[in-house]
């Protein structure tokens, strides 16, 4: 390709709008240092293409050009005015200086609009962050219990589960003043560790709890006071290492040495 | 503030270059009309263009020192400045969902969120609805929405060594058309 060819081959229409790639680019700029002819033609088309598309225009927005300006004037470095005699003396500016002087008044007045109102928007989410916070320690709260209950019943249903476990129901006795009483006993033959599970009893008054007993050789012997306070499933009472039966009788608060028999509410038999 | 005096390029880029505020303001008069016209072409949106026209200019101010009269004209670059944040703002996220949104806004309630003006037969595509179909669409593609010559093959499904001679070949008559 000689210089002519290379010129008219549309190497620099391409190359002066950007759509050249860049070996090309590269080979171009070299060839425009190399040879005043393509360098010329490059100029020749670039002054057709500004003259051409000089007679197209569409106007921008009017407030466009004060706003660039304004944002340029930003940059200058302006000397600060003179303070003379403690009396602040006034510049008088000209031109564009005055224009940029309007526009940063305005611009002043928008950004202190602009910050009453991010400050009310940062009150507000304030106010809605700490809800949140609230709600958030509420259903952590919630969680916490649930949890708790939770693993009472895994660890109800694995006494339940406990092939070593004999099960001692207690009915209601003969003479219980509640007769449709009942509680059963979960005694691990291995352990000896009892649990008791309350089925039904009536709540005790105020200065009375329930004692469980163990009956040894036909004598009671105490197995340990429960509550009925709160919602229960088992409660682990005294370790017993043998008993015939078991029986609850309703107490004076801390317990007695003796069962009251007229206060016995259920008794069961051991079966195994 | 409309400029009185006309300069000559190498005065302009002398002015230019001592940050005279003066020459920046005939600058702007004598050229955002045209770099407008070219935006608007790219990205379709009034708003948009004035938000690229701004961005162009702050950048001419602040970058006029890396212009270098010898790779080419003071408006070729201006040209190239502005073209290219045009293309960044067409390839951008937020330009993606005016779109969406404005097609959601379109149907819902029929009004325009992008407003699209009508460009059809003003500044550059009124050149380009001159050429012939083939050359128009790779011009289109190219200049107007940025693609590189490798995604032209593929869109187009034609040979890469045809897009370049294709796009050479409008160019040359292009050309012919800017009188």
């Amino acid at each position: 390709m000689n210089l002519q060819e290379y010129i008219l081959s549309g190497i620099i229409e391409s190359y002066v709008l950007g759509l050249a790639s860049a070996e090309d680019s590269v080979e171009f700029e070299r060839m425009c240092d190399a040879h005043q002819e393509v360098r010329a033609a490059r100029n020749a088309f670039e002054l057709q293409l500004e003259q051409s598309l000089l007679q197209q225009k569409l106007e921008p927005p009017r407030a466009l050009k004060s706003r660039i300006f304004s944002e340029i004037g930003m940059e200058k470095d302006e000397q600060p005015p003179r303070i003379i005699s403690g009396k602040p003396v006034l510049i008088p500016r000209k031109g564009f200086a005055r224009y940029v002087a309007a526009a940063s008044l305005v611009l002043l007045f928008g950004s202190v609009l602009l910050n009453l109102y991010l400050l009310n928007q940062y009150k507000k989410s304030i106010a809605q962050y700490k809800e949140l916070v609230a709600t958030q320690t509420q259903i952590a709260g919630a969680n916490q219990m649930l949890q708790t209950k939770l693993e009472d019943y895994e660890n109800a249903l694995r006494l339940m589960k406990n092939p070593l476990m004999e099960i001692v129901k207690m009915p209601g006795a003969p003479a219980s003043p509640a007769p449709s009483s009942m509680a059963t006993v979960y005694w691990n033959t291995e352990s000896k560790e009892v649990y008791l599970l309350v089925n039904r009893l009536p709540m005790p008054v105020p200065d009375k709890q329930y004692q469980l007993w163990a009956i040894v050789d036909g004598h009671p012997v105490d197995a340990g006071i429960f509550d009925m306070n709160k919602d229960l499933s088992f409660v682990k009472l005294k370790t017993i290492p043998k008993a015939e039966a078991f029986a609850i009788t309703l107490e004076k608060k801390g317990g007695s040495t003796t069962p009251t028999m007229e206060a016995m509410y259920v008794i069961g038999k051991v079966t195994g | 503030m409309a400029s009185t005096e006309t300069y000559s390029e190498q005065e302009l880029i002398n002015a230019l270059k001592d940050r005279d505020d003066q020459a920046f303001s005939y600058l702007y008069d004598h050229y955002s009309g045209s770099l407008y016209s070219i935006i608007l072409q790219i990205v379709k949106s009034p708003e948009m263009a004035a938000d690229i026209l701004q961005e162009v200019f702050i950048n001419i101010w602040r970058k006029i020192e890396s212009y270098d009269p010898l790779k080419g004209r003071l408006f070729t670059w201006m040209l190239n400045i502005s073209r290219n944040a045009s293309i960044d703002m067409l390839r951008s996220k937020g330009y993606m969902n005016s779109l969406k949104n404005q097609e959601i806004t379109d149907n819902v309630y029929g009004i325009d969120l992008v407003t699209q003006t009508n460009i059809d037969g003003i500044g550059l595509t009124k050149f380009l609805g001159k050429l012939k179909p083939e050359h128009r669409i790779l011009i289109e593609l190219a200049y107007l929405k940025g693609y590189t010559h490798e995604e032209i093959a593929q869109i187009e499904d034609i040979p890469l060594g045809t897009v370049k001679t294709r796009i050479r070949n409008a160019l040359l008559q292009l050309k012919v058309y800017l009188k």
